[in-house]
């Protein structure tokens, strides 16, 4: 297939968000934002069986697609955010990131690919406390030619903290601190947005206010995947994926690979 | 070249993260500038004390580390030194001039002043003295050539007359006060031409050298021929004293120096504790920079920039302080020579420690940047 063939087919799914997820048009693999193919990660254990993080585990999200990933403590989910991430190399299987394989990257090839297309949500914000709001924003880029500044004060503002710019993180509430880190996640127009517990440390109000923000940053093409115990991002997501003891049920959207699942079916699962 | 604008622009971000991190916990860094500025005080300042008795000593010693003296070795039976000698030094010793002397006593006199004085014949005085009133002639033809004790004590000038062993003689010039010591002390002696002397050889031969180690290089010369199979000349070598309080003087700067040293490898310690406390605590920030894309280099920069600037801060202190204490010490103690302090080699000591002080930073934040920028950030996450 052609590379302008796959644009086209990107620029449909951002654009008719509606229509992803439910879907069955079997689309090429290589138009997923972010794929693992039969990912296994292993871990070695004092001496003994080395721990199964993640066994077999085939997953892929579409653009403008939100799967929420959900399964008990210590199921594998920080291991799957983290392999999805690069920020952890997986012992087995390929890792695809806009198509393009990463299985195997150097330190700096996957610092470079994490800042470019991978965009990062935690539980705890983990702003940087000596900088402003739209420094956070623009940290990612702060060691890179040009300003990004005026970026991110536009990412700010479409957050609706326009009149925050220049609050430093002790300033602001947690849900607003929430909304800077996830402004930091898109600076760079990732494919990719990975939430490891987003609402974690929000009331309910301020989760779904996130939540919200999340279906915005999904319709504009982003895959966004968020690891999560919390029954409101299950609500929100257009499919969820139960990980336990390593083993995912319903990893791949309806129609790939002629295994269709639907919401139903992944929920069954869990 | 874009390599190097990449390079260069990388580091004003760091700086700034840095300057504002180190803001955070400010007593901390207080302390940390503090124990470097302590230490670049006593390196510099012990430098510019150890460099002050040196150049103290050297004055005092002058310029006579260019001068071999040679005369007959009584002890072998030489009593003189004949034009064989003058001619196989002069061989020896290439380039330096060789002014043979004659030497005795007389009695000096003028209008009821009298001196007693050593009274050298000399052909070329212009080689080894500088005239401070009339002029040295290129060769000494007539008239007295007074040192400068002797015509202070008679109250001559250039153009008097003197007795010299009962006759008169013109004085053709004045020599300036020499700062030095050495057998042929020029400054209780008179210079009459050679013809004034009717004695069979040279009583010594003066060696003027450019320099200390030529003057050394040309003593060893002197040594390895004309003396080379009997000592037939003993020779006076001022370069060689010189060499040893110079030497030793180097020695006792070293040792000052090294024991600055030693309460600025303590701060440096102090940074090292500081800079690892600092990313230990910051252990989770460092890994979301990691996370969001900030590369190893950029993180190293961020830690190294910390370091740094508690050194630049410590030693620009240190600095400034050394400059204080040195110019109080001048002006409250008046036997110190103002002239040695402002001599620019003591510059040289406060550039030293100052770079010392800003190393020190550098290297003490090196191995905690590396390990911070190196840890994998799914490890500094980890609750």
């Amino acid at each position: 297939m052609s590379e302008s063939a796959a644009d086209d087919a990107r620029a449909d799914a951002s654009g008719a968000e509606t229509a992803v997820g439910s879907s069955n048009v079997d689309r090429p693999r290589g138009e997923y934002g972010v794929e693992l193919d039969g990912v296994v990660k292993r871990y070695p254990s004092g001496g003994g069986e080395p721990v199964v993080a993640l066994d077999d585990v085939d997953f892929a999200v579409r653009p403008g697609e939100f799967v929420a990933v959900v399964g008990p403590s210590g199921s594998g989910k920080s291991t799957l955010l983290n392999v999805l991430g690069l920020l952890d190399d997986p012992t087995a299987g390929r890792r695809l990131l806009a198509g393009t394989d990463v299985t195997n990257l150097s330190v700096a090839e996957r610092t470079r690919a994490r800042k470019e297309s991978i965009g990062f949500v935690f539980q705890d914000f983990h702003l940087l406390p000596t900088l402003s709001a739209v420094e956070n924003v623009a940290m990612p880029t702060a060691f890179d030619p040009g300003d990004a500044s005026g970026r991110a004060a536009d990412l700010l503002t479409r957050f609706g903290l326009g009149d925050r710019l220049d609050h430093e993180p002790n300033e602001l509430s947690g849900g607003q601190k929430q909304r800077v880190a996830i402004a930091r996640a898109l600076i760079n127009e990732p494919a990719v947005l990975l939430a490891d517990e987003p609402t974690g440390n929000l009331d309910t109000e301020t989760g779904e206010a996130i939540l919200a923000e999340f279906e915005r940053v999904k319709s504009e093409g982003v895959a966004v995947v968020a690891v999560t115990h919390d029954p409101l991002v299950e609500e929100y997501a257009d499919r969820v994926v139960d990980l336990t003891d390593g083993v995912m049920t319903g990893g791949l959207p309806a129609g790939a690979d002629g295994e269709p699942h639907d919401r139903a079916d992944a929920r069954g699962d869990g | 070249m874009t390599d190097l604008a990449g390079w260069l622009r990388g580091w004003g971000p760091a700086v700034s993260m840095a300057s504002r991190n180190l803001r955070r916990n400010r007593v901390r860094t207080v302390l940390a500038v503090l124990g470097v500025c302590i230490g670049v005080l006593a390196v510099a300042a012990l430098g510019i004390f150890g460099n002050v008795l040196a150049l103290g000593a050297d004055d005092a010693i002058g310029d006579i580390g260019t001068q071999v003296v040679v005369s007959p070795n009584a002890d072998a039976g030489v009593e003189s030194l004949s034009d064989a000698d003058v001619a196989s030094v002069r061989r020896a010793v290439g380039e330096p001039a060789v002014i043979p002397l004659y030497s005795d006593s007389a009695t000096i006199a003028r209008q009821g002043d009298q001196t007693f004085a050593t009274v050298y014949g000399i052909e070329e005085p212009a080689l080894a003295y500088e005239a401070a009133e009339g002029r040295l002639p290129e060769r000494h033809r007539q008239g007295a050539i007074l040192g400068a004790g002797v015509a202070e004590d008679l109250g001559a000038g250039a153009g008097d007359t003197v007795e010299i062993a009962g006759s008169q003689v013109r004085v053709i010039a004045v020599l300036v006060e020499s700062q030095t010591f050495s057998p042929v002390a020029p400054d209780d002696a008179v210079f009459l031409p050679e013809s004034a002397f009717s004695a069979d050889g040279y009583a010594q031969m003066l060696v003027i050298a450019d320099s200390g180690p030529a003057a050394s290089t040309a003593a060893t010369a002197i040594r390895e021929t004309v003396n080379a199979r009997e000592d037939r000349v003993d020779l006076f070598e001022v370069a060689a004293i010189v060499d040893e309080i110079n030497e030793f003087f180097g020695l006792l700067s070293t040792f000052l120096l090294g024991l600055g040293a030693i309460s600025l490898v303590v701060a440096g310690v102090s940074i090292l504790n500081v800079m690892l406390m600092s990313t230990v605590e910051r252990r989770q920030e460092i890994g979301v920079m990691r996370a969001v894309g900030v590369g190893r280099r950029d993180v190293l920069r961020v830690l190294l920039a910390e370091a740094g600037l508690i050194g630049a801060a410590g030693a620009a202190a240190g600095t400034a302080l050394t400059v204080l204490l040195v110019a109080g010490l001048v002006l409250a103690t008046p036997a110190v020579d103002t002239a040695l302090v402002l001599d620019p080699t003591n510059g040289y000591y406060l550039l030293l420690a100052l770079g010392f002080g800003v190393g020190v930073g550098l290297v003490s934040g090196a191995y905690p940047a590396w390990k911070a920028a190196n840890e994998r950030p799914v490890e500094a996450l980890r609750n």
